[in-house]
């Protein structure tokens, strides 16, 4: 790069440092500083390798050194994950000290000592770093507004994490009450490359913003696994080419193997350890282990001290894990985002590429690892889609806000619309979000005198606190991050991590299961523990866990339609994927990128309709279920319906022969509000809504509550709200969230509003080639939870009667 | 609704998926642990529930003496949550108390739960004989024939890899312990102390379904 003399930054007090480096600062870091200077908000979009996080501090570092004897807290960087803001310090302390420079730094997380936090609200650091969930804490506190009266800059760091979920609204909300307290306050947001740039300007900052981006991408090495074996008609665990993900792992000095669910990250381990005749160092990683268990592996990861860890998105973000040489990801990659922030892990360095290989655990797979192959190649990212903030969070702000101090009901409003998601918040639901916080906000007034705040005599529009007793219950339930019911697993005195409990309560004493890499035997339950030892047994379950399903991104989606389409593009592909294709082209037909495929055929006295929507898991299940519905009304008699990313495939007694009819929006308006009913879905959110917004509490001070009752009294409270005030704010809030997370509606809406002419209905005598990994996904039976419940307690009556010789009991 | 027949104490039962059991020889129906105005005491503690429950229990229990015109009904205990409770009730659910206890005798077996709040017209005593059954909140050592609440008995039920917890009519040969009739109430497993040991081995299980009572 040529030393510009124009360069503002040579005058920088970490200027030295970067010289002593025999560095020279990037192009996007001289922008920044200039805009930032100016008094503009900006977001900085720059790849890894390109000192983000030193363009974050540049302003700063600067301001701190150049207004005189600034005293007290002067900026507040907020990082996604507590294990990164460590890094952070880390990279921070290196010029710092070096330098000598007069600045304080210090994190502040939920494993901050109750000690250190003390001190630091009696005598803040200069910089503060921290994490959506501890920033909204300190707003909480009743000095927030002198703490934070001087505060110069937030820096939000991986702001693409942030876009479109509840931690971002809550963020969100956080960031303008600090520009509240700091009227001067200047928003400085550092990114991944994302390919709506805009909306992440939109999201963070104010008006006068800029975007700064350094576009500069060496591409990744990427390729599919040549497998001798054949790739799958279906399932998910790559077993078929273990022996060569296993030669993978050996031909390099460090490797990590993302899959895409943690009961995936189990098996892939028990069945590499089972064929590791090198003796090669392997360690798995994911989300439920135990954070000293996670911890060990990712020391010894930047040590050198293994040769490859199995990991889940628990892995994806954050530290610079040393010489990570090669990624191996089994399985979908599902977006193109993803896999990119995947490969990246493999190489921290600007100018060197990553290297990825794909293993493709079946036959769509295949071809979705293809695709997102071509979208990096052409730079094409997926689009996140910012949201409408949800409700819950408002009420849990406004409970904060109220812990902080006495609040005008106008003025917080005023405040809370300035939050991007909730530009569009009505003011009517805001008013019932402060009622909820007061008292539920029940049309029937039952609580008047159990209130949690309440008005001034003089001034209506004042709220405060009726007791000081209410914040610690605040503090106990504050951030959006809701666990599934979890279990401890301990194996003697040692803590291994969490197993859903729906998974134990299958158990039985005896029972033996994969977790954290061991072979256990379940022993007993108690409280909300569960006692193991190890076994030697070789049949043994997996946990599977719910939730975190990722669907197939749009973008993605089209580029597997494209090579799908058209014969031109499978060259390369192996011989069974290519006559795979032909096949299907010969019996039926593959549709082109534009089109609408249904097939139809008999099978074993049944009827199959097969719809290839492509359009994610999430919206193709709600589908599934809305044509089920939508069949039963004409009378096909349909029997049930298994969906995936690609595809619906419904069976039933009598062929569906204007099914097309149905692909209509009216399918919404009349199942819709069934669907969410019955499959529990606005339930389980409901859950979440009502702790978020503290209606009810995580867990009872000296009441070991087990997650399973918290979740069966939320379920109580639903059921009585939904028949007695169905109009709730919760309620509605929930049904927001299910339309939001949950089903997809968008894309919904886009199948169920396509042009007819674009649909090829093609009558089959048999089943299609490129049905055949779906119908071989049917497994299980598709009853609602109130069906199932019925259903089970009917067939065990049944058994029991034939057991027992007795026809019938009424 | 359709009714599952318990046979305890040489005498003839019916379970209701209403959580009613009901002695058909005598027309007398027994309901357990209503726990109304649990809501309200939560709200003491700033849980603010919904605050329907004991208009929907008590709704439950006075459609049910409707349809079955019983002339006794019998409490075993727990019907008030707490001495705050009475505060729940609306002015309609005094007006009810006032009528139904005109055509059909209300007894009140005082549970834990029952403070010393009176409701007029309804009885409240300590225990309660009909023939050689005593109908207490809380089993007693003896050996009469006994029919109880206060546990919330549920069962879970696995079956073909699936769990479902129920709540459920259970007895042994001495004892019958009726579900909870509350809306708002939870349950204590029956494969766990104290009501393993309090059972026995000998039991029957009668999970109360939505639209009946099944028995295991």
């Amino acid at each position: 790069m040529n030393i510009d003399k124009t360069n503002p930054l040579l005058l920088h007090p970490l200027n030295p440092w970067i010289e002593k480096k025999k560095w020279s600062w990037f192009e996007h870091q001289i922008e920044t500083f200039k805009a930032v200077k100016k008094g503009f908000d900006v977001v900085v979009f720059a790849p890894t390798g390109a000192g983000k996080t030193l363009t974050g501090f540049i302003n700063p570092i600067e301001d701190l050194l150049t207004s005189k004897k600034f005293k007290g807290l002067h900026t507040i960087y907020i990082s996604p994950l507590k294990s990164l803001a460590n890094d952070i310090v880390r990279n921070l302390e290196k010029p710092i000290k070096d330098l000598d420079l007069k600045i304080t730094f210090e994190v502040r997380s939920g494993d901050t000592t109750a000690y250190k936090k003390q001190k630091q609200k009696r005598r803040p650091p200069n910089i503060i770093i921290t994490t959506p969930e501890s920033l909204a804490l300190l707003n909480s506190y009743e000095d927030a507004k002198i703490f934070f009266q001087n505060l110069k800059f937030i820096i939000i760091d991986e702001i693409h994490t942030f876009l479109d979920n509840k931690r971002a609204d809550l963020l969100s909300l956080n960031i303008e009450r600090l520009q509240t307290y700091s009227p001067h306050l200047q928003r400085i947001g550092l990114s991944a490359t994302l390919k709506n740039k805009q909306d992440a300007k939109k999201w963070l900052c104010r008006k006068k913003s800029k975007i700064i981006s350094f576009e500069h991408s060496t591409l990744p090495k990427i390729k599919i696994l040549k497998s001798k074996e054949r790739i799958p008609w279906s399932g998910h665990m790559a077993t078929y080419a273990i022996n060569e993900i296993y030669k993978e792992i050996t031909n390099s000095k460090l490797s990590i193997i993302f899959v895409n669910t943690r009961a995936q990250a189990e098996y892939m381990f028990k069945n590499l350890w089972l064929i590791n005749k090198k003796k090669k160092r392997i360690a798995v990683h994911h989300g439920s282990l135990e954070q000293n268990l996670r911890l060990k592996v990712e020391t010894n990861l930047s040590k050198g001290l293994i040769d490859c860890v199995v990991a889940t998105s628990s892995l994806e973000l954050g530290l610079d894990y040393g010489d990570v040489e090669k990624i191996i990801q089994v399985g979908a990659p599902k977006g193109v985002n993803r896999l990119l922030q995947r490969v990246g892990r493999s190489n921290h360095n600007l100018n060197t590429p990553s290297k990825a290989v794909l293993v493709p655990t079946n036959r769509f797979e295949f071809i979705e690892s293809k695709a997102a192959i071509e979208e990096i190649k052409k730079g094409n990212l997926d689009k996140i889609e910012l949201k409408e903030g949800s409700l819950d969070v408002v009420a849990q702000h406004i409970f904060a806000t109220a812990c902080s101090g006495s609040f005008n009901i106008n003025d917080l409003y005023l405040e809370i619309i300035k939050a991007y998601p909730y530009n569009n918040l009505l003011k009517k639901d805001y008013v019932q979000l402060v009622k909820l916080i007061q008292d539920g906000g029940y049309i029937l007034k039952n609580y008047d005198q159990f209130r949690r705040i309440q008005q001034e005599k003089d001034n209506k529009n004042i709220y405060r606190l009726v007791n000081r007793r209410e914040t610690r219950k605040y503090r106990m339930n504050v951030g959006t991050i809701i666990e599934n019911p979890m279990l401890k697993i301990k194996l003697g005195t040692k803590t291994l991590g969490n197993i859903e409990e729906i998974f134990i309560q299958n158990l039985s004493q005896g029972d033996s299961f994969i977790f954290a890499g061991k072979v256990l035997e379940f022993l007993s339950m108690k409280n909300n523990l569960v006692q193991v030892k190890k076994s030697n047994s070789k049949i043994s379950k997996i946990p599977s866990y719910s939730g975190g399903r990722m669907p197939l991104s749009t973008n993605l989606a089209k580029s597997v339609r494209k090579l799908i389409s058209s014969k031109d593009n499978w060259k390369e592909y192996p011989s069974q994927i290519k006559e795979w294709l032909d096949r299907q082209n010969l019996i039926s037909v593959l549709p082109k990128k534009d089109e609408f495929l249904i097939e139809q055929f008999p099978r074993k006295k049944n009827y199959y309709t097969v719809i290839y929507s492509f359009a994610g898991w999430h919206s193709n299940q709600t589908l599934g279920f809305l044509l089920l519905r939508g069949m039963k009304e004409l009378k096909y008699k349909p029997l049930g319906f298994v969906a995936n990313d690609y595809a619906i495939i419904l069976w039933s007694l009598d062929e569906a022969t204007e099914i097309i009819k149905l692909l209509n929006i009216n399918l919404i308006e009349r199942h819709l509000e069934n669907y969410l009913e019955e499959t529990s879905i606005v339930k389980r959110l409901f859950r979440d809504n009502a702790i978020i917004s503290c209606l009810i509490e995580r867990r009872l001070p000296g009441m070991e509550k087990t997650g399973k009752q918290v979740l069966f009294s939320s379920d109580l409270i639903y059921s009585v709200l939904k028949k007695n005030e169905p109009n709730h704010i919760l309620l509605q809030s929930s049904y927001d969230d299910a339309k939001k997370n949950m089903i997809d509606y968008d894309r919904l809406i886009r199948i169920l509003t396509i042009n007819n002419k674009k649909i090829i209905l093609k009558k089959l005598k048999t089943i299609s080639p490129l049905a055949v990994p779906i119908i071989l996904e049917i497994n299980r039976e598709n009853l609602s939870k109130k069906d199932t419940d019925q259903y089970i307690l009917e067939d065990l009556e049944k058994e029991i009667l034939k057991e027992a010789n007795v026809q019938s009991i009424n | 609704m359709s009714s599952q027949l318990i046979k305890f104490a040489n005498e003839e039962f019916y379970a209701y998926p209403n959580s009613a059991l009901y002695w058909k020889k005598l027309n007398i129906i027994i309901v357990a642990d209503l726990h109304l105005g649990k809501s309200i005491s939560f709200a003491k503690q700033k849980q603010f529930l919904p605050p329907y429950d004991t208009k929907e229990t008590l709704t439950k229990l006075f459609n049910c003496i409707n349809e079955y015109g019983p002339s006794k009904l019998i409490i075993v205990g727990d019907l008030l949550h707490d001495m705050f409770s009475v505060q729940s009730f609306q002015d309609r659910d005094h007006e009810n108390f006032n009528k139904y206890t005109k055509k059909t005798e209300f007894i009140w077996v005082k549970g834990n739960h029952d403070s010393n709040v009176e409701i007029n017209g309804v009885s409240k005593v300590l225990d309660y004989k009909v023939n050689e059954i005593i109908f207490n909140h809380i089993p007693i050592k003896t050996k009469n024939f006994q029919i109880c609440g206060h546990y919330h008995p549920k069962v879970k039920i696995s079956h073909r890899g699936k769990s479902i917890y129920k709540s459920s009519f259970v007895n042994n040969d001495k004892l019958l312990i009726l579900p909870s009739f509350g809306t708002l109430t939870g349950g204590l497993n029956i494969d766990k102390e104290p009501l393993k040991d309090l059972l026995g081995k000998n039991i029957n299980i009668f999970p109360v379904g939505s639209e009946k009572v099944y028995k295991l």
